[in-house]
């Protein structure tokens, strides 16, 4: 059950084409999903409800995206979402076999300013390819959230959702200044990932 | 041998050295200066090319892939 005296939060899940946003999405939100028109466009979007921690959640599933600097009408809608929620989680979704190019509209709406989880999402095919992917050390260097998932079989989902509430507002100077080794790592302890999140 | 990416052959693996086009637009697909890749289609009729990039393929119109220098580094079979 939510609890109705909390305010509804929106997560606006974000992501390049084909890393699984849809799949995610559906695994979170159950048969609930609504197919709407963004307002003025002819670019549909999802949106969905997701309860957890007695915290109702509206999961919007934005239309994939290379990039904020907009290339096509579904790309503009995505802008439009993200500039229309200032007050939005975003959950930003890897396809954990082509990291580096996530990393590049991650790093955009890193820059906005807003609240961030990151799902690295495709672990399985990654895993089979021989890739792997320290999710805990790019949590460190990103300083938010950061969940390994594989949204066919249903890993990772339950700790996606749990870890939504930690969502923070990643810092771009600390990220430069981390990967240059200027910030030492933070001590971890009890298997903190040093998110900042508590 | 500096060439553009239009003109990788078949096969052929460079890296990016230069991008005369918008930066961003070739960044956030995953196109980058010192980023490697491979030929692997070259569609006939002014059609795009296709390279490899790692786990990703990625199709460039002629023009844009005029506008990418890559050193030759190799040639697979
Ligand atoms: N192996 C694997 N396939 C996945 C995973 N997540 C999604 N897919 C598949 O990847 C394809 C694209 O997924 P979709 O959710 O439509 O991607 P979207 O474009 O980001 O919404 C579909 O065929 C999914 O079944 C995953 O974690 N592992
Ligand atoms: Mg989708």
């Amino acid at each position: 059950m939510a609890d109705s005296t909390k305010k509804k939060i929106t997560v606006l899940m974000v992501g390049n084409p084909n890393v699984g946003k849809s799949a995610l999405f559906n695994r979170m939100t159950g048969a609930n999903a609504m197919v709407s028109n963004y307002p003025g466009t002819t670019v549909d979007f999802t949106s969905g409800t997701l309860i957890e921690g007695r915290q109702e959640y509206e999961i919007i599933d934005v239309p994939g995206t290379y990039s904020l600097e907009p290339r096509d009408a579904a790309e503009e809608v995505a802008v439009r979402m993200i500039r229309d929620h200032p007050d939005a989680v975003v959950m930003i979704v890897f396809d954990a076999t082509k990291i580096d190019r996530g990393l590049y509209i991650a790093l955009e709406v890193m820059e906005q300013g807003m609240l961030c989880i990151v799902a690295v999402n495709m672990m399985d095919t990654a895993h089979d390819k021989k890739i792997s992917v320290d999710t805990a050390d790019l949590q460190k260097v990103l300083g938010v959230p950061v969940v390994a998932t594989t949204a066919t079989s249903g890993e990772g989902i339950r700790e996606l959702a749990e870890q939504i509430r930690k969502a923070q507002v990643a810092d771009l100077d600390k990220i430069i200044k981390r990967l240059n080794g200027e910030i030492p790592d933070k001590k971890s302890v009890g298997g903190c990932g040093g998110c900042g999140g508590c | 041998m500096q060439k553009k990416l239009l003109e990788l052959e078949f096969g052929e693996r460079g890296v990016v050295r230069e991008i005369r086009t918008s930066v961003h637009d070739l960044n956030c697909m995953g196109i980058r200066v010192d980023r490697e890749l491979k030929m692997v289609t070259k569609q006939p009729i002014k059609g795009p090319v296709v390279v490899l990039l790692g786990e990703m393929q990625i199709a460039i119109g002629l023009d844009l892939a005029a506008q990418i220098i890559v050193d030759v580094i190799g040639k697979d079979a």
